[in-house]
């Protein structure tokens, strides 16, 4: 019990960890291949510990998100959000899917995410827009295993 | 929307030790690429950086008798004549944000009296104007973003026009030029200061095309901006310009042609 009341610690870490690599610069034909990182790891920990990780957690989130890479107020928030409880509602079907079927859910998440992100910045989107969606689905095993390997360690409920 | 702004500058201040920390390998790999830089690196450096500091001072030279000149011939002709501008340096943090809104933050802010509008230079060109001002850093938007618009003039003719972006990468676009309108390929274009945002003068970008499809009803004008806007990681901020004392000049202008 004790060892998990600083499950909420690791969570916000790792999540920090996704924002600097979202953050991270890269040249301009390599940030297209970006993968959506925060949303990656709000994905895993609401289908891990469900419990732990709520909707207006990730709206918290999302509001920081939003201000950091300068949006508008309130647009990743609502996606985030959009995102914890689609995952909050199906979590037990996702975890009984095989990795290659999580990561296609994965993928129409994030284009969900991206879809909504596009809607509301009126800007028009080429090619790259399907990107993030597609690297996101295809590091999804990696992160999966990753944060299952945090979580283990540090001993997450 | 304003109603806003006070969260954002809180949760500004509250993710700024973030975004240092990922703009700190780029900044360390400046640094070590700096410290082990070879004596005769510097040494050639040192003398190309004191050559082009010799032309631009003789430049300087007959810039101050021009100004002065300048000066003159428009207090004869009855005009407004304008004060040179002064500017604060500021650096840009190496993050890269959403690709979609095409900002840069800055490291100064509220505290260096960074103020939303303010224009942004570098040392070749026009970069944007700050649109977010927090307490410690500030956003600010690329002359290449869609929904920005700056007005400009030809240096050669004095055309004016607007110029908004296209996207990141992309060149600039010049907006509602008639056909007939003489713009050609090669042309400097300068801040006009119609606005009223942006300092008069400062080099935007050349006209890299010009094509007019018929059918169309304004030609198309592509401009390659000057200000190195992907690689300048020192940027100028403009400060408030009291370069026109607008009241007085129009009325001085007005006793003239009363006069003729």
């Amino acid at each position: 019990m004790s060892k998990s009341s600083y499950g909420g610690g690791v969570i916000i870490t790792t999540l920090i960890i996704a924002a600097l690599l979202t953050l991270l610069p890269l040249p301009d034909y390599v940030r297209v291949f970006r993968p959506e990182f925060v949303g990656l790891t709000l994905i895993y920990w609401a289908l891990a510990v469900p419990q732990r990780v709520g909707i207006s957690f990730a709206w918290s989130i999302g509001l920081l998100m939003d201000v950091m890479l300068g949006g508008a107020l309130g647009l990743l928030a609502f996606t985030y959000s959009l995102l914890v409880y689609l995952v909050l509602q199906f979590h037990l079907q996702l975890r009984q899917y095989p990795m290659w079927q999580q990561a296609l859910s994965v993928f129409s998440l994030i284009l969900l995410l991206q879809i909504l992100f596009v809607f509301a910045s009126s800007h028009s989107a080429g090619w790259t827009f399907w990107m993030p969606a597609i690297m996101s689905m295809l590091i999804w095993p990696l992160v999966y295993h990753l944060l299952r390997g945090v979580r283990r360690t540090f001993h997450v409920h | 929307m304003n109603y806003f702004s006070p969260v954002r500058n809180v949760l500004s201040v509250v993710v700024y030790p973030i975004q240092t920390l990922a703009s700190l390998p780029s900044d360390t790999s400046e640094w070590m690429s700096d410290f082990f830089q070879s004596r005769k690196e510097l040494k050639e450096k040192n003398a190309q950086l004191e050559a082009i500091n010799l032309s631009n001072s003789i430049r300087l030279q007959s810039l101050q008798d021009l100004q002065r000149e300048n000066m003159r011939l428009r207090e004869l002709l009855g005009s407004s004549f304008r004060l040179p501008e002064r500017v604060k340096v500021a650096e840009i943090l190496a993050i890269d944000l959403d690709p979609f809104s095409q900002q840069v933050v800055i490291d100064k802010g509220e505290g260096y009296d960074v103020f939303i509008g303010q224009a942004v230079l570098d040392a070749t060109g026009v970069m944007g104007q700050v649109v977010k001002v927090s307490k410690v850093s500030s956003h600010v938007i690329l002359l290449t973003n869609p929904s920005h618009a700056l007005p400009v003039q030809v240096n050669r003719n004095g055309v004016r026009a607007v110029v908004t972006g296209r996207g990141l990468g992309k060149t600039l676009q010049l907006e509602h030029v008639p056909h007939n309108a003489d713009i050609r390929v090669g042309d400097l274009l300068v801040t006009s200061g119609l606005g009223g945002r942006f300092p008069v003068g400062y080099p935007v970008g050349r006209v890299v095309s010009v094509s007019s499809a018929q059918g169309q009803a304004f030609a198309h004008v592509l401009v390659e901006p000057a200000a190195k806007l992907s690689t300048s990681r020192e940027v100028l901020l403009v400060l408030a310009a009291e370069s026109f004392s607008t009241a007085e000049d129009t009325e001085v202008v007005g006793e003239q042609v009363n006069n003729e």
